[in-house]
Order: C-alpha cells, then structure tokens, then sequence
C-alpha cells in the first residue's frame, strides 16, 4: 500500500529544497564574487602593466599593438572612453583622437584624386610624414585601428579590403561585392583593367561589366584610358596605384 | 615620381599616369583633370618662357613617351579653353590653332615694362617698340623675348592708363612708344 504524504512529510522535502537553494546560491555568489575579485586583479595588474610601460606604449607602435591585442583579448578597450582611467593613465585617448584627425586630414585631401579610397599604406605614410619626425611613429595597426573608431562619427570613413589590401574608405555609400571584385581584378593586373579582361576573370555579361564600371567612373573611383597599345579601353583606379597620389 | 627635365622642370606625379591623357567622360574627374594640366601648362610656359602654343604642334608637356601616352587633341583644346575661361590664356585664332598663355597677366607685364622703363629713365622719350623685348636694355631682364602679341598688349593697356603712348610706323619694326614719368 502506498504511504499517503503526511504533514511532516510534505515540511520536509520544503526544508531540503530551502537548503539546496541557499547552498546553491551560496556556490553562485562565491563563484561570481571570486570571479569579480579575479578580474579586479587582472585589471589591476594590466593598468600596473600600462603605467609601467606607460612611454614604450606610446612611443614603440609594435609595443602598442600587441598591448592592444592583449587588451582585446580580456574584454578591455583602452579606447572606449576618453574619460576612463585607461585613456587617463595612457592618455592614449589623445594620441587616437590626433591621429583621427590627420586620417580624416590625409583621406580628404586625396579624395579627389582617388575617389575617398586610400590604400592603408599610403595612408601610413602620409599621415607619418604629416606628423613629422618629432612626433611618435604611427604603425599600420595604429592607423586601422583609428578607422574603425572614426567608423562610429558616420560620415562613411570604413575599412576595406581588396584583394590582399586594405584601403581607407571615406565616401559614404556602399563598395558593393561587384565593385570589389572589378577592384580586386584590377589590383592584380597592376591597377587598370579592360572590359573583356571582366567578362573572362569574372564570367559576367558585358552588361553587367559596364554597369559596374560606369558606377565606378560616376563615383570617381576610375579613370579611362584610351591609348593602350592594344586598343581597347582601360579603366584605371587611382586608389590601386599608390604613391602616385599622395602628394597632389 | 618627378620627372626632371634638361631645363631642371619636374613634372608632376599625375603626368606618369596614363588616363591623365584621355579625356575623362565623368565631369567631376574631368573638371580635376583640366585644373591640373592647366596649372602644368601654365608653370612649363613660365619656366620655359613660352608665350604661345601651336595647338598642331609638338609640345613636350602634351608626350610623355616613358609611358606611351600623347595628350588627345580634344583635350588639348577643352585644357586651352578652360584657362582661356579663366582669364589665363587667349585663343589667337577661332580655329584655336594658337593659343597665347598668359602665364603672368597683361596687367602684370604692364608693371613689368613701365618699371623697367623708370628705373632706366627712358621716360619722355620715343623707343622702338620692338626694343623692349629684343634690345640691349632688356637683356637678361624678364622682357626679353617677350611674345609681341603680349608686348602689344600691355602697352595699350599703359596707353589706356595714361602712361604711355603708341606711335603707328609704316612697318612693325617702325612702330614706336613713348612713356610718361
């Protein structure tokens, strides 16, 4: 015969399920106070780490990428404010807002000749000529890394990648795939690329060709050129040639 | 990227690269095109001081044979007729065979003559107008070997301005100016 639940029965199981739950939340707490403490300390031992080396952070640009990357890795963005203790210790808030700025400078000075797309290297190079040799050196990582910042103002500034490169788009509006892959084509063939030379890399109609490069040209992205020895029109990309637009 | 030339004129970066010698269909890019060798025919004129340029010609700017190119003669003419616009240049004829580049104004030339003609006192005097770009004076001076079409010019304009004025002679090379202090 089954045992109907009694009164104390039923007071028992409801005094078990109290104490797991208050074990189980004890476990809960000390887990997440201890994880909390683990991370105030690590915090505390990277900004110990920054102050530290608070001058070859600022001054050696491979130093400062790898600290970057180290950053990145525990969830930490010393960029993310400029008010925050990261930006005040390192005032390296600062440096990014500066060199923002000689981006937005440099990019808007080539868009004419490039079309508002620069090649990251050459990017790299004016903006290091720009700050003089007094000034900090800026790396590669530095620069893409202020991109992606100057990203959230609007205004289209972007990072894109073509082919094996990456170049600094500072137009808005969307680098669609077709126009990518006109580009990286071209990359490729040396910065110029001809309509048949499309159709057979690509397999795309003559149509769909000519759109692309139309749009390409209406955006000033592309120039034509039409005395290659071979006849046929080329379509050339200031922004694939770099150096030859850097200075103008 | 710059080319120097035999006379030590470099020539920009855009000249190395070949769509800047096809007209460009987009009117934006043309506009920029236009502006930059407008700028390079004006700083080679001035550099070689040349004073017109024969549209049917050579002129070495308009051929960059490192790289295979020759400036169309479409753009050649549209290049002309923006710095035509733009005040910097005249055009000597309507089928736009000839163009005069003004690569320093008709007013500025004015200057040029009348101070030269002060600091030599060769005021309230009649001179041969041809001397003032062809004589002993001028040598080694900015005068010399001024176009004459130019020369014309800025002494009329003097003329207007009160300070000169122009004697018709039977020939050109009788063709006289007198200046006023």
């Amino acid at each position: 015969m089954r045992r109907r639940p009694g009164v104390s029965g039923i007071q028992d199981a409801a005094r078990a399920r109290e104490q797991y739950r208050s074990v189980g939340n004890e476990v809960r707490k000390s887990n997440l106070e201890a994880m909390h403490e683990q991370m105030a300390v690590f915090k505390d031992k990277l900004e110990e780490f920054a102050m530290n080396h608070r001058a070859e952070i600022r001054k050696d640009p491979a130093f400062r990428a790898q600290f970057h990357a180290m950053c990145a890795n525990i969830g930490v963005d010393p960029l993310a404010s400029n008010k925050g203790l990261w930006a005040k210790t390192l005032g390296l808030g600062d440096f990014y807002y500066e060199l923002g700025v000689q981006i937005i400078e440099a990019c808007w000075v080539t868009r004419a000749a490039n079309g508002g797309l620069m090649d990251v290297r050459s990017l790299l190079r004016m903006v290091n000529k720009r700050r003089g040799k007094l000034a900090e050196e800026v790396s590669l990582d530095d620069v893409e890394r202020s991109i992606k910042k100057l990203k959230a103002l609007g205004g289209g500034f972007e990072l894109v990648r073509i082919g094996g490169s990456k170049y600094a788009r500072s137009v808005p509006g969307e680098l669609n795939m077709d126009k990518n892959q006109v580009l990286g084509v071209a990359q490729i063939a040396g910065g110029f690329v001809a309509a048949s030379e499309l159709e057979r890399n690509l397999r795309w109609t003559p149509i769909r060709v000519q759109e692309v490069l139309q749009g390409l040209l209406a955006e000033g992205l592309a120039m034509v050129d039409d005395q290659a020895p071979e006849g046929e029109r080329l379509y050339w990309f200031p922004c694939l040639s770099s150096g030859m637009h850097e200075e103008q | 990227m710059d080319q120097p030339s035999s006379s030590g004129y470099s020539y920009p970066p855009f000249w190395s690269y070949p769509p800047y010698f096809t007209l460009q269909p987009v009117k934006d890019t043309r506009e920029r095109q236009s502006g930059l060798w407008g700028q390079l025919i004006l700083d080679y004129c001035r550099k070689h001081k040349i004073y017109v340029i024969n549209t049917g010609a050579e002129f070495p700017p308009f051929h960059n044979p490192a790289i295979n190119r020759r400036l169309q003669h479409s753009a050649i003419i549209a290049f002309l007729d923006d710095l035509v616009s733009q005040g910097n240049a005249e055009w000597l004829d309507k089928h736009k065979r000839q163009c005069l580049v003004l690569w320093r104004k008709v007013s500025d030339w004015a200057d040029t003559i009348y101070n030269f003609v002060r600091t030599y006192g060769l005021t309230d005097s009649v001179m041969v107008v041809d001397d003032l770009s062809s004589g002993d004076d001028v040598a080694g001076t900015d005068l010399a070997g001024l176009d004459r079409t130019l020369l014309l010019r800025a002494l009329k304009l003097l003329e207007s301005r009160g300070k000169a004025r122009l004697f018709k002679g039977d020939t050109p090379e009788e063709e006289g100016v007198k200046f006023f202090g």
